[in-house]
């Protein structure tokens, strides 16, 4: 087992050692001081800020200084756009919104999609299935800025102006959970419903497709032929076999996640890392889209190592040795 | 069947009446019972391209204890017709023709409805397939999937069934089944998975055994093995085989009788004897002749004879008899009119204008009634 | 290639889906659009243009007192100031050309000499003058009414006389029913003038002019159909270009890495691996950060070049799009080089390109499609996103600007901008989305 672990770790270094130098480059080919303080710096303000992050070494110093600052999660350095803050705990305190609307996402929409494609499943290219896979299409084919503007109308700006009795959602903002439970679920609740809405089409699609492929197989006509009833060969003998695909899918969507709610984030205005990330690349702030860039690729390559590892578990045919 | 006492409680016990036959089949002891009859069974499938008929008209009796071998090359609609038996076939796509029966235990499956469907299934009629790899379900160890059937099909406890399950394995002579039945069918070669199988297919003691080319994709030792081993225990349990293969030499070695198809049609049946012997059908006779001998004389002039041709696509049939385009002795006649599968004034049912050996095949057949 | 593609049975397959074709049929109609917007049917300028008050509503939508209200202030503004200014002109003709010059699109001032049209103008203004006035009245009296009715109420409950109170109350309700006829009348005057002042135009400038109201106006009096129409020229360029771009690389880096194996297919495994670890999203963001670069603003930021603004989107997005289609080429390429027809055409001889050529790059043209589909689809919901971040397009409409810019109106109850983008953006998505299923179903019945 932690053999198995260990191998994929050490494959992946590559790969992320690979992530970082891209990412860097990328940053560079841009002048980032000359961007940030705009035309009319002095050259004085230039230098100092080169010199300030180090942009004046060469590339493999820097390189070299980065990956050490990775390795011991130091980013004392301080954003530019946001003066007196380290990166570090702009990144610090960005994950808490950031994963109180994500977790809930996930679940919900891996649930909810589930559900519908073991119905569309079940009523193979009947009415029921018809109806819902075109019902999946329609839904992809709008776009999730437009969820988000109609969601927030209807969700959270009728019900105040008409003043209702009920308002269960709050227009935008976020606070924190530890503090104020009741306001966090007011704050998140509405973005969460939106995220799950929007990802719905798809996933049901995804899972529908898995669940079909599923029920072509050979076992399943074995089960069949065993005497079992439909709802046990659906329950059972698929629904475990494709929650191997689905598992890993989740996995793989989780990091997604943590930028699919960027959009959410800007327009509820919850300062998770999306949002942060947005406003350090139209503030130029160079620091923190460098930060923060690596940091969602490492926890990306965890969660596919995770994911790995998962995988093995749930599906006998991975040999973990 | 209703003269069957109830397997449930029974254990190993051959049932009275094939005990009292001994098991096997027996064609001269009188006519044997019919267990399953199949009567003008047409199955179609809906596809993009329109409909398309997959078995034309077949008739047949698998009779109780007998080994019956279905033959024919790929796409002769030998295993829609296993399938169409026990309705496997996706059901929005295949449909049966209207007059279309398969009587069994005096239930028309084709008609059934799911709890009927449910009950036969693996209870009465078991099947076991070509592919051991694919059909066992791979994230669910062997002993649950053998016990899955009992649990469906007895009143046994947890217990006895693991019990059973053991039984069952040993029985199909898998080494140390306390071990096995933990193991998933990855853990396991293609032989013991095909074991695995037929056990699970045994284990409720079915009256018709439907194996779907079971050793096609084995290795020929391990064929071999499981043939033996499917004799055996029709022997012990007096289940009747109903054998779905290409390849002649396994009809030779474990069948009673023979069913030969052709391009969704019966065109021969009859004894194995009789048929490997005085072939009517001149497809038959060219499948007989295209079987490799043992010992033949091979020499530079002497070659393996071949069908010439393919298996006509069913969406293109020929007109007249479907085989007329590969028949060496077609005649006017054969494109004109299809002939029917008939009786009259020959030993056995051929589906030819002009049947092949008929005196070889009279007299065979009279030795044979007599 | 396309010949051999059209000649297919998964083609043939295609054709016979009703709906796919009626979405092909959809998406042929918005490339006309496209073809037509960029041919100049519809201009830069165009989408700029006042056409009438802010946030007019479209067609259907009924007008209420308070927009009413609103709308006709508006023009009242806008008249008066022109008026102003061509009083203040002196001389006839001057003041001909300063009324000429006003224009709301086709719907121009009226060509009667000046002299006609003061006196429409001043009876205009009064009846406005008075309208406001009324208005105003009817706002106190309206006030007064339900403090009286609460007074009334009040002294019924106690027992006090009311009867004072009561006709009082009378006397204002009195007053209120006259004032309204009387505001309606005003309204109607100054409506009649703005009509003479500013006639509707007839013909065939009539029907241009509504169709550039039809979906209302923005929050700045331009045409929302007009921007919605452009944007299909933008959606197809954007979708257009990415999905080529992204394709094409995908396809030779794919198809290359598999045949040719060995470092070629380390080096893009890793390429692809690595580029797939970094969020979609980001990676476009960031791709669109560094190609928005100073140095090459110099380039892309041509103010009369406003196709080449769009040039950092098509580079993110080609950019980030090519991953998906590598490795499913890459997979497929794996599958067709095992091939029999392939082996024989090696064994014959024929040299490693033309057989890559030749044999197994055509064999890819429905995943070409398909891909092509599913990314032109991804490129302009991507569009909208990052429009809506900021980092997307700029200086020409877009849906995605269109959506981005009428939110604000949807909280005051505005819908048409968002709407209009988002119902031309549907219709072209959805229609895409049926075409690629259909394309999958017939060339790929396995995958379902």
């Amino acid at each position: 087992m932690w053999a198995y672990v260990i191998r994929k770790l050490v494959y992946n270094i590559p790969v992320y050692l690979g992530i970082i130098l891209l990412t860097m480059a990328a940053l560079r080919v841009r002048d980032p001081v000359a961007g940030y303080l705009g035309k009319n710096a002095t050259q004085s303000q230039i230098d100092r800020l080169t010199e300030d992050m180090g942009l004046d070494d060469p590339f493999i110093v820097q390189y070299g200084r980065f990956l050490w600052q990775i390795v011991r999660f130091d980013f004392s350095e301080e954003s530019w756009a946001q003066p007196g803050r380290s990166v570090r705990s702009i990144l610090i305190d960005s994950i808490p919104p950031s994963m109180s609307i994500t977790l809930p996402q996930v679940a919900a929409s891996a649930m909810i999609a589930m559900v519908i494609a073991l119905i569309s499943a079940y009523f193979r290219g009947r009415l029921v299935d018809r109806v819902l896979v075109f019902l999946a299409v329609l839904g992809m084919s709008i776009s999730y800025l437009v969820y988000i503007v109609f969601g927030q109308f209807f969700g959270a700006f009728l019900p105040q102006h008409l003043d209702l009795k009920v308002q269960p959602f709050a227009i935008q903002g976020y606070l924190p959970w530890l503090t104020e439970p009741r306001n966090w679920l007011t704050y998140c609740l509405l973005p969460v419903m939106i995220g799950v809405i929007v990802a719905l089409g798809f996933d049901t699609r995804f899972y529908r497709a898995v669940m079909v492929e599923e029920s072509s197989r050979d076992y399943i006509v074995t089960a069949t032929a065993k005497g079992a009833s439909k709802p046990k060969i659906m329950f059972v003998h698929m629904l475990k076999n494709a929650m191997i695909p689905i598992i890993t899918r989740i996995m793989a969507t989780l990091p997604f996640l943590i930028t699919g709610s960027i959009l959410l984030e800007v327009y509820f205005n919850i300062p998770g890392m999306g949002r942060q990330l947005i406003t350090a690349l139209v503030a130029n702030d160079f620091p923190v889209i460098q930060a923060f860039v690596s940091v969602l690729a490492l926890l990306f390559i965890l969660s596919i190592i995770l994911t790995d590892v998962l995988y093995a578990l749930v599906d006998p045919r991975v040999r973990l040795s | 069947m209703t003269n069957r006492p109830d397997t449930r409680s029974r254990g190993l016990q051959p049932p009275e009446q094939e005990v009292g036959r001994g098991g096997g089949f027996q064609p001269r002891d009188g006519r044997p019972k019919a267990v399953l009859e199949v009567r003008r069974l047409t199955t179609r499938f809906r596809t993009d391209d329109g409909v398309v008929t997959a078995v034309d008209d077949v008739s047949f009796d698998v009779l109780a204890g007998e080994t019956l071998g279905i033959v024919g090359e790929s796409g002769c609609g030998k295993t829609v017709t296993s399938k169409s038996i026990m309705r496997l076939l996706p059901e929005h796509i295949a449909s049966y023709g209207e007059h279309s029966e398969v009587r069994f235990d005096g239930v028309n499956i084709l008609r059934a409805d799911s709890r009927q469907m449910r009950r036969i299934r693996g209870d009465k009629i078991a099947m076991i397939f070509q592919e051991p790899m694919t059909s066992l379900n791979p994230v669910f160890t062997v002993g649950w999937q053998i016990d899955e059937a009992l649990r469906y099909h007895t009143n046994l406890s947890r217990r006895e069934r693991r019990e059973r399950t053991i039984e069952m394995l040993r029985l199909v002579e898998i080494p140390n089944p306390e071990r096995r039945i933990g193991q998933y069918p990855h853990q396991l070669s293609g032989g013991m998975r095909q074991r695995v199988m037929i056990a699970m297919a045994l284990c409720c003691e079915p009256d018709v055994l439907i194996a779907d080319e079971p050793t096609t994709a084995l290795d020929v030792t391990i064929q071999a093995q499981i043939l033996d081993l499917m004799s055996s225990l029709k022997e012990k349990l007096g289940t009747a085989i109903m054998l779905i293969t290409h390849n002649l030499g396994v009809v030779a070695q474990v069948c009673d009788r023979v069913l030969v198809m052709y391009a969704g049609r019966v065109i021969e049946q009859g004894c194995v004897r009789e048929i490997f012997h005085a072939p009517q059908h001149p497809y038959t006779q060219a499948l007989l002749e295209s079987i490799p001998k043992h010992g033949a004389r091979r020499s530079r002039t002497h070659k393996l004879p071949t069908i010439r041709g393919i298996v006509p696509s069913l969406r293109h049939l020929p007109a007249g008899c479907r085989f007329n385009d590969r028949c060496t002795y077609c005649q006017q006649r054969c494109i004109d009119e299809e002939p029917e599968l008939i009786e009259r004034g020959l030993p056995r049912p051929v589906r030819c204008h002009f049947p092949l050996n008929q005196a070889l095949a009279s007299a065979d057949h009279a030795k044979g009634e007599r | 290639m396309i010949g051999r593609f059209l000649g297919s049975r998964g083609w043939r397959r295609f054709r016979r889906g009703r709906l796919a074709m009626a979405s092909l049929a959809v998406i042929g109609v918005y490339f006309v659009a496209a073809v037509a917007v960029t041919l100049g049917a519809v201009s830069r300028e165009d989408t700029k243009m006042r056409v009438g008050p802010n946030r007019l509503p479209g067609f259907l939508e009924r007008i209420n007192a308070e927009k009413r209200y609103d709308f006709n202030k508006w023009y009242v503004g806008e008249l008066s100031g022109v008026f102003g200014r061509a009083q203040r002109a002196g001389d006839e003709a001057a003041a001909r050309e300063m009324l000429g010059a006003f224009a709301l699109a086709e719907r121009r001032m009226s060509g009667a000499a000046p002299s006609e049209l003061f006196p429409v103008y001043e009876t205009m203004e009064k009846a406005w003058g008075e309208l406001d006035d009324a208005l105003a009245m009817r706002e106190d009296l309206a006030d007064e009414r339900f403090v009286l009715r609460a007074e009334a109420a009040e002294q019924r409950a106690s027992g006090a006389d009311a009867s004072a109170t009561e006709a009082r109350l009378r006397e204002v309700e009195e007053r209120l029913s006259e004032i309204r006829p009387r505001v309606e009348e005003l309204y109607r005057e100054v409506e009649r003038a703005i009509e003479v002042l500013l006639p509707m135009p007839e013909g065939l400038r009539g029907l241009v002019y509504r169709l550039r109201i039809g979906l209302g106006t923005d929050s700045k009096g331009a045409s929302i159909s007009s921007q919605a129409v452009y944007s299909v020229k933008i959606a197809f360029q954007v979708g257009f270009v990415t999905a080529l771009l992204a394709v094409l690389i995908g396809t030779i880096l794919g198809a290359s890495a598999a045949f040719f194996g060995g470092w070629v297919d380390h080096v893009v495994l890793w390429v692809v691996s690595t580029l797939s670890s970094i969020p979609y999203l980001v990676l476009m963001a960031v791709f669109v950060y560094v190609f928005q670069a100073p140095s090459l603003a110099k380039w892309f930021d041509n103010p009369d070049r406003p196709g080449l603004g769009l040039v950092p989107l098509y580079a993110a997005f080609g950019l980030t799009f090519w991953i998906g289609t590598c490795r499913v080429i890459r997979g497929e390429v794996m599958k067709i080089k095992e091939l029999e027809y392939v082996q024989a055409a090696t064994a014959l001889g024929f040299g490693r390109f033309s057989i890559l050529l030749r044999h197994i790059i055509p064999n890819t043209a429905h995943i070409m499609f398909i891909n092509f589909s599913l990314l032109f689809i991804g490129a302009i919901k991507s569009e909208v996103i990052l429009t809506f971040l900021g980092l997307g397009v700029k200086g020409q409409p877009s849906w995605g600007i269109m959506i981005s810019h009428g939110a604000d109106g949807v909280t005051n109850f505005f819908f048409w901008e968002v709407g209009a983008a988002t119902v031309f953006m549907f219709v072209l998505v959805l229609a895409f989305n049926i075409v690629s299923d259909a394309l999958q179903d017939a060339f790929d019945p396995k995958h379902v």
